[in-house]
C-alpha cells in the first residue's frame, strides 16, 4: 500500500501486532477443542450433570450409617435400539454404605446379534458425587443374541460421607438412570454372527439360567440383598 | 514526530483519485467504500431479517394458526431472524461500517492497517450471507433457533443440508469477523495519530477496541464449537451425542461462551456512538471520561465469566447458580456507570434535541428498561419460572435488538453528513425517531406481560389467554415497519437531494477529528498526520 502511512508507533511493525492476535484467536480455536477432554474430567471429578463415581470395593460395615435412602431404578431405551429394558425391581431402600446389587434385564427383540452400550446418570445431579458404583454393566458393552434376554448386575453403595454435606440433608430419593444406545462398534456381534461361539455369555451380561447361581452367591456373602419394595 | 511527515508524499497530490465502475467497490481497499459497502449489506439482511420479523407478528397477531401451516417453517423463520439480525444486520452496520468508515478518521491513520484484508473481510461476510439465505431453501430449512442446540441440531432432527449451510455460513462470518477484530486492533494500537494516547482516544475508538477483543477472543470458540456440531452431523464424532459418550449440555457452554460475549460485541459499539453523540450535543466533554473508558474494558472482561446464566434450567448445584447469578450482577456495576455519565454530562449542558441527540436519549431509556428486566432474570430462582418465555423475548429485544438498531440509527443520522455530504431533513429525522420509539415500545413492552403469564417463546400458536396483548403487539410492529421504511427514505433523499453539509455541521460540541476533513470526507483522508489539539479530543475537563 503505497498510500498507508504505515505505523505511527514505532516500537511494533503491524505484521507483528497481526501475528499475536491470529495466535490468539488460533489459540481460542484450541481452547474450544480442549475443553472437550477438560469438560468430561471435570464431570468425573465432581460428579457434575449426575456423573457417578466407580469406587474398587465397598465401605466397612462400621462406617454404614442407619440413615435410609431409597433408591429408584430408571431405564430407557434409544430409538434405535430393538431391545426392552428394564429394571427387575423398581427401587431399594438401603441404608447409606450398605452395598447392594440390583438387576437390570435386558432382551433383544430383533433377529441378529446386536452390541448395546448403556449410559448413566442419577438425580438429583448432586447427589451423583456420592453415588459410587463398584460393578457395573455399564462399565463395558453387551452383546445379546437373537431372542435372547440376560439380566445384569449393579454394585453400588452410597457414600457414608454424604452426612457432611448440608445441601444433601433431606436426600431422601436418588434415582439411578440408564439408557440403552446401539453401540459404534457392532464388530462383536458380526464374530458372533460368523462363528456361532454360543457359549452366551455376554461381557457382563449373565445368562438367564445362571441366575439362580447369581441369587445364591448373594445369600452366601455378607451382602445384603435390598429390601424390595 | 518529524520523521512521519517524510513518510509519504508522493499520494496527497492526486487526492481523490479512485478506480471506477465495479472495480472499484469488487476490488476495494479503502475503508470509506468498505464501510459503505457494511451498511449497505447491513440494510440488505435487514430488510430480510425485518420481513421474517413482520410474518412471525402477522402469525402470532391472533390465536390459532393463521397462515403459516407448516411449523418447521416457522421455526425456519426463528432462526432466520435471529442470524440475520444478530450477524448480519446489527455486528456488519456497528463494527464493519461504522468502525471501517470512523475509526481511521477519528485515530488520524490514513486507512485500516490492512487494507486488502479488510477487503476479504467484506467479501467473506456476503458470501456467508449468501450461503445463510440457500439454506433456506434447501430440504426444510435450518429450523433449530440461532442457539442451533443438540439434538436439535443434529442429524437425526435436521438430516437435510440445510443446517450444514448455516454453520458454514457462521464460519465464513465468523472468520470475517476474527480477520476485521485483527485489523482493528491493529490500526488503534499502532496508527494512532501522534499525540493520542489511549487516554485520549474518543470513546468510540475505546468501544471498537474492546469489541475487537471480544471478537477475537469468542468468536473462535463458535467456530470450534460449530466445527465439532459438523463433524457430529457428518463424519459419526459424538461430541454433543449422549450415545456416544457426548454431551449435548457441552453444546450450550460453549455456544453461551461465545454467546455472551456476543450481546455485548452488540452492544458496546452502540456505546461508543451513544457516548460521541451525547458529548457532542450536549455540547460538553463527555463527563467521567476514564470512567467512561475503563466501564467498557470491565464489561468485556466480565462479559467472559457469566456464560451460564443462559442455562440455569440444565441443573446446576446451588453454589454454581449463585456464582453466577452473583457475576451476572456485577455487570449492572459498570453500565450503572455509564448510564450514570450520560446522564451527568447532559445536565447542565447546552443540549439541541437534534435527531441524534433524540435517539442518543432513546437508546439510554430502552437500555435501562432493557437492563431492569435483565438483573430480574439474572436471578436463578426466577429464571426458572421465565426461561424460554416472552419474558425473555421482551428482555433481550430491549437491549441487543431496539437499543443497538437506536445505536445504529443514531450513528447514521449523526454520520450521514460526513458520510454522503448532504444533511438529512431534520423535520422527517425527528418524525422518523418518535414514530419508531413508539412503535417498538408498543411492539416490545406487552411482551414482558406476555412472558410473565408464561407464554413460551418459538411456537406458532397460542391459548386465548394470551390474545389481547398480542395483538397490540404485532400492531406496534406495523408502526415499527412504518419508521424503518421511513428511514430508508430519508437515507435516499438525503443522499440524492439534501443540503450540501459543512464540514462539522454540528458546531462546537463535535470535536473529534472526523470533523477537521471536508464532507463527504475525500476519498483519501489524513495522509499526514492531523494534529491533535490539546482540546480537540474527547477527553475529560479535568
Amino acid at each position: 500500500m503505497q498510500l498507508s502511512r504505515q505505523n505511527t508507533n514505532h516500537r511494533v511493525s503491524n505484521k507483528f501486532t497481526a501475528f499475536w492476535l491470529a495466535a490468539i484467536a488460533i489459540g481460542m480455536v484450541g481452547v474450544a477443542f480442549a475443553s472437550e477432554p477438560l469438560y468430561k474430567l471435570f464431570c468425573e471429578v465432581t460428579g457434575y450433570a449426575g456423573t457417578t463415581r466407580v469406587a474398587a470395593n465397598a465401605v466397612s460395615n462400621d462406617k454404614i450409617l442407619e440413615r435410609v435412602i431409597e433408591i429408584k431404578f430408571d431405564s430407557n431405551v434409544n430409538a434405535k435400539l430393538p431391545w426392552r429394558f428394564r429394571p427387575v425391581t423398581n427401587g431399594v431402600k438401603v441404608k447409606i454404605g450398605e452395598e447392594v446389587i440390583a438387576f437390570y434385564e435386558a432382551t433383544n427383540l430383533s433377529k441378529k446379534p446386536i452390541v448395546g452400550t448403556a449410559l448413566f446418570n442419577v438425580t438429583p445431579y448432586t447427589s451423583a458425587q456420592y453415588f459410587n458404583k463398584i460393578e457395573c454393566f455399564c462399565f463395558s458393552e453387551q452383546v445379546l443374541k437373537p431372542g435372547e434376554t440376560v439380566q445384569m448386575p449393579v454394585t453400588f453403595y452410597v457414600d457414608p460421607n454424604i452426612k457432611n454435606d448440608v445441601w444433601e440433608n433431606d436426600l431422601k430419593t436418588i434415582t439411578l438412570s440408564y439408557t440403552f444406545f446401539m453401540a459404534e462398534d457392532q464388530s462383536a456381534a458380526i464374530k458372533i454372527n460368523k462363528s456361532e461361539a454360543s457359549m452366551g455369555k455376554a461381557a457382563f451380561g449373565v445368562p438367564r439360567n445362571q441366575i439362580r447361581e447369581v441369587f445364591s452367591y448373594i445369600g452366601d456373602s455378607n451382602l445384603k440383598k435390598g429390601e424390595n419394595l | 514526530m518529524s520523521d512521519l511527515t517524510s513518510v509519504d508524499n508522493s499520494a496527497h497530490d492526486h487526492h481523490d483519485h479512485k478506480p471506477t465502475g465495479w472495480r472499484r467497490w469488487a476490488y476495494s481497499t479503502n475503508h470509506k467504500d468498505i464501510g459503505t459497502m457494511y451498511i449497505f449489506l447491513a440494510m440488505i439482511a435487514g430488510l430480510l431479517g425485518m420481513a421474517a420479523s413482520m410474518a412471525i407478528r402477522a402469525e402470532l397477531a391472533l390465536p390459532e394458526i393463521q397462515f403459516i401451516t407448516d411449523s418447521q417453517f416457522y421455526n425456519v423463520l426463528v432462526t432466520a431472524h435471529g442470524f440475520l439480525m444478530v450477524f448480519f444486520v446489527v455486528m456488519p452496520a456497528l463494527i464493519g461500517g461504522f468502525g471501517n468508515w470512523f475509526i481511521p478518521l477519528m485515530v488520524g491513520a490514513p486507512d485500516m492497517a490492512f487494507p486488502r484484508m479488510n477487503n476479504i473481510s467484506f467479501w467473506l461476510l456476503a458470501a456467508a450471507l449468501v450461503l445463510l439465505v440457500l439454506s433456506g431453501f434447501v430440504q426444510g430449512g435450518a429450523g433449530t433457533g440461532w442457539t442451533a442446540y443438540p439434538p436439535l441440531s443434529n442429524a437425526d432432527y435436521h438430516p437435510g443440508p440445510a443446517v450444514d449451510f448455516a454453520i458454514l455460513s457462521l464460519h465464513l462470518a465468523g472468520a470475517s469477523s476474527i480477520l476485521g477484530a485483527i485489523n482493528f486492533i491493529t490500526t488503534i494500537l499502532n496508527m494512532r495519530t501522534p499525540g493520542m494516547s489511549f487516554h485520549k482516544m474518543p470513546l468510540f475508538i475505546w468501544a471498537s477496541l474492546v469489541t475487537a477483543f471480544l471478537l477475537l477472543l469468542a468468536l473462535p470458540v463458535l467456530a470450534g464449537a460449530l466445527t465439532m456440531l459438523l463433524t457430529d452431523r457428518n463424519f459419526g464424532t459424538t461430541f454433543f451425542e449422549a450415545s456416544g459418550g457426548g454431551d449435548p449440555i457441552f453444546w450450550q457452554h460453549l455456544f453461551w461462551f461465545f454467546g455472551h460475549p456476543e450481546v455485548y460485541i452488540m452492544i458496546l459499539p452502540a456505546f461508543g456512538i451513544v457516548s460521541e453523540v451525547v458529548s457532542t450535543f450536549s455540547k460538553k466533554p463527555i463527563f467521567g471520561y476514564l470512567g467512561m473508558a475503563y466501564a467498557m474494558a470491565g464489561i468485556g472482561v466480565v462479559g467472559f465469566v457469566v456464560w451460564a446464566h443462559h442455562m440455569f434450567t440444565v441443573g446446576f448445584n446451588v453454589e454454581t447458580r449463585a456464582y453466577f447469578v452473583l457475576a451476572t450482577m456485577v455487570i449492572a456495576v459498570p453500565t450503572g456507570i455509564k448510564i450514570f455519565s450520560w446522564l451527568a454530562t447532559m445536565w447542565g449542558g447546552s443540549i439541541e434535541f437534534k435527531t441524534p441527540m433524540l435517539y442518543a436519549m432513546g437508546f439510554i431509556f430502552l437500555f435501562v428498561v432493557g437492563g431492569v428486566t435483565g438483573i430480574t432474570l439474572a436471578n436463578a430462582g426466577v429464571d426458572m419460572a421465565f426461561h424460554d418465555t416472552y419474558f425473555v423475548i421482551a428482555h433481550f429485544h430491549y437491549v441487543l435488538s431496539i437499543a443497538t438498531i437506536f445505536g445504529i440509527f443514531c450513528g447514521v443520522f449523526y454520520w450521514l453528513p460526513k458520510m454522503c455530504g448532504n444533511m438529512y431533513n431534520e423535520t422527517l429525522g425527528k418524525w422518523q425517531f418518535w414514530i419508531t420509539f413508539i412503535g417498538v415500545n408498543i411492539l416490545f413492552f406487552p411482551q414482558h406481560f406476555l412472558g410473565m403469564a408464561g407464554m413460551p417463546r418459538r411456537i406458532p400458536d397460542y391459548p386465548d389467554a394470551y390474545a389481547g396483548w398480542n395483538l397490540i403487539s404485532s400492531f406496534g410492529a406495523l408502526i415499527s415497519l412504518v419508521g424503518a421504511l421511513m428511514f430508508i427514505y430519508i437515507v435516499w433523499v438525503t443522499i440524492r437531494s439534501g443540503e450540501k453539509a459543512p464540514a462539522n455541521p454540528w458546531g462546537e460540541g463535535a470535536t473529534t477529528l472526523e470533523w477537521t476533513v471536508d464532507s463527504p470526507a475525500p476519498f483519501h483522508t489524513h495522509e499526514q498526520a492531523p494534529e491533535l489539539e490539546p482540546k480537540s479530543a474527547a477527553q475529560p475537563a479535568e
